[in-house]
């Protein structure tokens, strides 16, 4: 099979890339083994959230003090405030609602309900201006009875410390029986579907209706809309006070609908998603790659005139470690990151862990190096990308997005 | 507990590992009024961080005859009254063709005068038994070792303590020894959750504080000479032995894999450490390698397996009173009275032995105390079974069948973790099916009754009683289920997320050490979920 581009790895990364070239009309493959980080996504965006230990107002401004081979610096702090307004753009004709801007964080408020700074937050979710003010005093937290992943009372914890005072209040859906039966089933995306029907939300706003009165602000688990695109909003149309949804433990029930949404865009864009395949082992020839091979199609080879490695971190295998060394797996690329393993970690958990920063090692263009030399067509983008502690930075999605979208840019020149 | 305060109580114990337990179930089945304290939680010292070996002695028969002999004894009534806390597997001496062939008749001799039954077969028959033995062993010799489950070992003398009117206390360390002259009347406590200070008073002070006895004698005002030996160990995520697996050598590294539950233990490492750090247990880099290159020896499949978090705990050993320099440091059973050692009445200690031992140490222990207190009552430990351990299989599962209608996952691990005392996991509502954990099938039901019932007092307490946390679930989702239950019983939901955030601490200490392959994965994962999207901080408050 032959395309114009092939991308490894379907999470944020490999499909921001996908869509970018589809939709400069290039013929494209998208070859992903399995789930993406985008599944367990928190609702926002994140572009930079933190340098030097500062919590970070302006990310724009802020990315000027990270290190020299830092993502971000190394696309080019001159490209990145466009490469922002791109990618805004990308994800909102993809059919994302978004709410944010790249040189003004906003805040969301977590589970553990601390508010947290970021850039693009879908509109299921509420966005706050400020990082101490809550516009609402009296907020009714309601759950679902049997359901464990809502943490009501960290939440109104939380709140309590932004002088808003909570109550909690539960819910029984008839809806649920069923699920209720299974002990394992009563989970996110189990309830969801259930939501996705229309009666089930006109039933559930009518209870919520009753339960709210007295307060300003109902607050929610994020479990509506999971297939159904349009049932967050008709929630929120329903219940007659404002809502604020909140993650529940993953998987995201928005998470996944971004997910869908994304490669929905990418395959009515002329697309070929393969989901459930992986990519073992590529030919190349006088540095270039020529065709990759994949576990479900045996012999069939795929070509293509430039490849894009968007296999993520560790979570998603795109690095690998072992006890004696770190490796990436599909090509053997060169690592950015140190193979003793006494160097990977910090004793403490919520310190700095150096395993973070690791990834695919590129040349300035984001061509992978192998054996210290760029492979004239084989471009890195996302998560598999060293040189960031995304975790600690709040960086993750914006470092996908625009890399990815760098990374389309070399290839469409 | 105020009103206990001004009782003076027959004999307070210091320590709640198996030997502080069983001393407390002990002195109460023969009348006494007991008060155990432990500074932590139950099995947090050395009886939480071994290798769960219930010795058929063999490993002893050659270099101690005498501790040998205490083993099959024990051996032999654990099965008889911790029938819940035993697996019943057997295990192999292997020869390899490193080993010298000539040591097993040897070891087989001396495992007949200790009482020890053996049988030599043929390899190839070894290697039908147990299929993950390495297929060169040059011999092999079965022998009645087993496995136990110190956590609930421990739990099940402290809760039948209790049972028998002996009060308890976790969360409570002792910071002085108190005294009339010489004589030991008390102990002054410091309570970890109400942080404050404590004074209870005792006609009777039991040292049971294992290696840290070593500082409890010294608040007494006299000077135990013990020799903390380290020793490390990895969990492997899956069991691939059916019997317990040890070299036909005289003891050395790495040379025994014990299979549990769903899990297996190799160990362990031997390393004298200064007593300054017998607190801070690391896992080095060169104790992993060690264990891995040992352990593949025994078992070639371990390479391949998946290890879940690397411990460490310190035997605590004595050195002979004659002897400072340590050179002969006894392994048996230390019982001081420090009446006649020191001329100090009113406190013994009870130390050195093994998990195995931990019964016969409390008998030894309990008779010294009656004998003080001039009580005249025989030990019937050897004879009455635990809480939880009462035999009759059809019992409990009538009972078990009666309180879950629901969920036979649950049923089964529960059962398996609590005994005969499964069916206290009160059915409540319909929600109480509902999972908290799912691969190690924990129910809302099992996590409410050990918080109520079982002294937990955080998440890491409760990972040892219900193994909450302990499998592989993704990204330790569990926890944060479980902290959610937690959190209702305690006053202070910030707690409970600075409880969240040290069990997420608790298990990176176990986890880094062999942190690759999965394992690195997973903790990057976990640390997305808690820290990016629930904004988990090391200090929440
Ligand atoms: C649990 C979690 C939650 C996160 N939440 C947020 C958030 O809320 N906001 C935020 O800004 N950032 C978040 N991040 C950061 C996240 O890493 C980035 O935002 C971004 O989603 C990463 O996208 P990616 O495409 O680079 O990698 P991934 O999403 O990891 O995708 C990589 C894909 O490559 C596939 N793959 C790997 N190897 C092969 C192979 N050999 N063959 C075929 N396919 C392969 C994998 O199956 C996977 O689908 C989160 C990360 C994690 C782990
Ligand atoms: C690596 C290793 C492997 C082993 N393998 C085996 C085996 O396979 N089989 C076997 O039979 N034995 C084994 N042992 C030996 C066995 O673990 C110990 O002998 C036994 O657990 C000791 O129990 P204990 O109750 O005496 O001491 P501990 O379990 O150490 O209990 C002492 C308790 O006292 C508490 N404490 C300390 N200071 C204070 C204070 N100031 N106030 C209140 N409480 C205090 C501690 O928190 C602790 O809980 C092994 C030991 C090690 C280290």
């Amino acid at each position: 099979m032959k395309f114009d581009n092939i991308i490894i790895g379907g999470g944020l990364s490999g499909l921001t890339c996908g869509i970018k070239l589809a939709e400069q009309g290039k013929k494209c493959a998208i070859v992903s083994s399995g789930q993406s980080a985008i599944h367990f996504f928190s609702g926002s965006f994140d572009l930079l959230g933190k340098a030097n230990g500062e919590e970070v107002t302006n990310p724009l401004e802020s990315m000027k003090s990270l290190p020299e081979n830092h993502p971000y610096k190394r696309v080019g702090l001159d490209k990145i405030e466009r490469l922002t307004n791109d990618a805004l753009h990308l994800l909102v004709r993809s059919g994302l609602n978004l709410n944010g801007q790249a040189d003004r964080n906003h805040y969301t408020l977590t589970p553990m309900g601390v508010m947290k700074p970021t850039w693009l937050t879908l509109s299921d979710f509420t966005s706050f201006d400020q990082k101490d003010s809550f516009p609402w005093k009296k907020a009714v937290i309601l759950n679902f009875s049997g359901f464990l992943d809502f943490h009501t009372l960290f939440i109104k914890d939380g709140l309590k410390k932004l002088d808003v005072q909570a109550q909690i209040k539960t819910v029984s859906m008839k809806q649920f029986e069923a699920i209720r039966k299974n002990p394992s089933e009563m989970r996110s995306t189990n309830i969801a579907k259930e939501f996705d029907k229309e009666n089930a939300i006109e039933e559930f706003a009518q209870k919520a209706n009753v339960l709210s009165d007295g307060f300003d602000v109902v607050i929610l688990p994020a479990v509506f809309g999971l297939f159904n695109k349009t049932i967050a909003d008709k929630l929120k149309e329903k219940i007659e006070k404002p809502v604020l949804l909140l993650p529940a433990i993953p998987p995201s029930v928005p998470g996944i609908r971004t997910q869908i949404t994304l490669r929905e865009r990418f395959q009515e864009l002329g697309g070929t998603y393969l989901l459930g395949d992986n990519v073992e082992e590529g030919v190349f020839e006088n540095g270039r790659l020529l065709e990759i091979r994949t576990n479900n199609h045996g012999d069939i080879k795929f070509e293509a005139d430039q490849f894009i490695l968007a296999s993520g971190s560790f979570y998603s295998k795109g690095i690998v470690a072992t006890h004696d060394k770190l490796y990436e797996p599909i090509f053997g690329l060169d690592i950015d990151g140190d193979s003793n393993r006494e160097k990977w970690f910090d004793e403490k958990i919520f310190n700095d862990q150096a395993f973070m920063h690791y990834g695919v090692k590129t040349d300035q263009k984001f061509r992978a190096l192998m054996n210290g030399e760029p492979v004239e067509n084989l471009y890195v983008a996302g998560s598999v990308l060293g040189g960031a502690n995304p975790l600690k930075e709040g960086s993750g999605a914006g470092i996908s997005l625009l890399t990815s979208l760098h990374a389309a840019e070399q290839i469409l020149k | 507990m105020n009103k206990n305060r001004s009782k003076e109580y027959d004999v307070i114990i210091i320590g709640g590992g198996a030997t502080g337990a069983g001393t407390a179930r002990d002195c109460a089945m023969r009348g006494l009024s007991v008060l155990l304290v432990e500074r932590h939680d139950f099995a947090t010292g050395a009886t939480g961080r071994n290798h769960g070996l219930l010795h058929s002695g063999a490993r002893y028969a050659v270099t101690d005859h005498e501790s040998a002999a205490e083993c099959i004894e024990e051996n032999m009534i654990l099965r008889k009254i911790a029938n819940h806390c035993i697996e019943e597997n057997n295990g192999l001496f292997l020869t390899l063709p490193e080993d010298d062939i000539a040591f097993q008749s040897q070891f087989v001799d001396a495992c007949t005068s200790a009482g020890i039954s053996t049988e030599i077969i043929d390899p190839k028959l070894a290697l039908r038994m147990e299929p993950s033995a390495n297929p060169d062993i040059i011999g092999a010799v079965k022998v009645p070792d087993g496995s136990v489950d110190p956590f609930r070992l421990t739990m099940s003398n402290a809760l039948d303590a209790k049972l028998k009117g002996a009060d308890i206390l976790t969360q409570h360390e002792v910071v002085d020894i108190l005294k009339d002259q010489d004589r030991v009347n008390g102990v002054e406590l410091f309570d970890h959750a109400k942080k404050e200070k404590v004074k209870y008073y005792g006609k009777i002070v039991c040292n049971a504080a294992g290696i840290w006895g070593h500082n409890i004698a010294r608040f007494a005002g006299v000077n135990i000479n013990m020799f903390p030996a380290k020793g490390s160990l990895l969990i492997f995520g899956h069991r691939v032995n059916k019997m317990v697996l040890n070299r036909c050598r005289k003891p050395a590294n790495a040379d025994i894999l014990v299979p549990g539950d769903t899990i297996c233990l190799i160990g362990t490492t031997s390393e004298r450490i200064p007593i300054e750090e017998i607190d801070n247990m690391y896992v080095s880099k060169d104790d992993v390698d060690v264990l891995i290159r040992e352990g593949v020896k025994l078992s070639p499949s371990l390479a391949t397996t998946r290890i879940l978090r690397a411990y460490a705990g310190v035997r605590p050993l004595v050195a002979a009173d004659d002897d400072p320099s340590g050179r002969s440091i006894s392994r048996g059973i230390v019982l001081m009275d420090h009446k006649e050692r020191d001329g100090l009445e009113g406190f013994i200690t009870i130390t050195g032995g093994k998990l195995m031992t931990y019964r016969l140490m409390a008998e030894e222990a309990t008779d010294l105390i009656c004998k003080k207190l001039d009580v005249d009552k025989k030990c019937e430990t050897a004879n009455i079974p635990l809480q939880g351990s009462e035999k009759s299989d059809e019992t409990l599962n009538n009972v078990s069948q009666k309180v879950y209608s629901v969920n036979g996952i649950t049923q089964k691990s529960a059962k398996d973790r609590h005994g005969s005392l499964a069916h206290k996991i009160a059915k409540g509502d319909e929600n109480e099916d509902s999972m908290v954990c799912e691969c190690e099938g924990v129910s809302i039901g099992e996590v409410k009754y050990a918080i109520n019932e079982l002294h937990v007092n955080n998440l890491i307490d409760l990972r040892r009683r219900t193994r909450v946390g302990m499998g592989t679930c993704q990204g330790e989702l569990c926890a944060c289920r479980a902290a959610g239950l937690l959190c209702e019983s305690m006053e202070e939901p910030g707690k409970a997320k600075d409880d969240l955030a040290n069990f997420l601490q608790e298990r990176w200490k176990g986890m880094s050490p062999i942190a690759w392959g999965e394992t690195i994965n997973e903790i990057q994962f976990t640390s997305w979920i808690y820290e990016g999207i629930y904004g988990l901080k090391p200090d929440n408050n």
